[in-house]
């Protein structure tokens, strides 16, 4: 299981992670990504914070580790 | 004795090069701005070459300075470097290559910064790209040897029409915003 947060300030709309990992992730109306949850199983969330250009996106572990 | 040309040639030759990387840096941060080509083009891709190409054009920036310090041509010392308008050699014309690097550099960090300075500081100072660019394409037309060559003229002519293009594009084209982005299947049911 994994926690996801948003730098809403940083996050640029670029929409990678909503490619990355559709499950998860979409832009809001506004343009900046949203959770569909905040705690998920799906393993592409890691992809997608890695890939995240302006690296707004924060994936922590169940022991509250950063996993990416 | 005749001067070796070598460091003269390199320093002309790597001003051209800083100049091209810095062009087409310009154009992939436009390119990941307003996504003219949507999707096709991963925006992480597009964001990982943007910053590579500054990267490069930093390095190119610094192999023109160091030519130019090495060559006996000009009299071009580090404090020239350093200081615009203190060179002996055009000093108004190199004075902006030394404003336009130094400000190339800022903008560079200020990506690792851009947590501690707010995003949308980081955001407010990129702007100041379009300064640069002004900047070096003025100091490459005034400052540089083969500036009167139609190799040269075309190289200038042809990027400041490809960022003047790019830069329509993002002022007038309004950008893919929001769910249009995403497939309409991973559309949210409810939010």
């Amino acid at each position: 299981m994994y926690r996801i947060e948003i730098d809403r300030s940083l996050c640029s709309g670029f929409g990678s992670c909503a490619e990355l990992a559709s499950r998860s992730f979409f832009l809001g109306p506004d343009g900046i990504a949203a959770v569909h949850e905040a705690e998920t199983d799906d393993d592409a969330v890691l992809e997608a914070a890695a890939a995240c250009p302006m690296g707004a996106i924060a994936v922590y572990d169940e022991r509250g580790r950063q996993a990416a | 004795m005749k001067t070796d040309p070598t460091f003269w040639i390199l320093a002309r030759s790597s001003g051209l090069l800083a100049y091209a990387l810095l062009t087409s840096s310009v154009l992939a941060g436009l390119v990941l701005k307003s996504r003219p080509f949507g999707t096709a083009l991963k925006a992480a891709t597009v964001a990982d070459l943007h910053r590579f190409l500054a990267m490069l054009g930093l390095g190119a920036v610094l192999a023109h300075a160091s030519a130019l310090v090495l060559d006996s041509t000009v009299h071009i010392g580090i404090g020239s470097l350093l200081v615009p308008g203190l060179a002996p050699y055009r000093p108004l014309w190199t004075g902006l290559g030394v404003l336009a690097a130094e400000l190339m550099v800022v903008v560079y960090a200020s990506f690792s910064l851009r947590k501690r300075i707010g995003a949308r500081n980081w955001r407010r100072l990129h702007w100041a790209t379009y300064l640069i660019f002004a900047l070096a394409t003025v100091h490459g037309l005034t400052a540089g040897t083969d500036s009167s060559q139609p190799w040269a003229l075309g190289l200038y002519g042809g990027a400041v029409g490809a960022v003047v293009a790019a830069t329509a594009w993002r002022a007038l084209v309004p950008p893919t915003k929001g769910e249009s982005r995403v497939p309409h299947r991973d559309r949210p049911v409810a939010v």
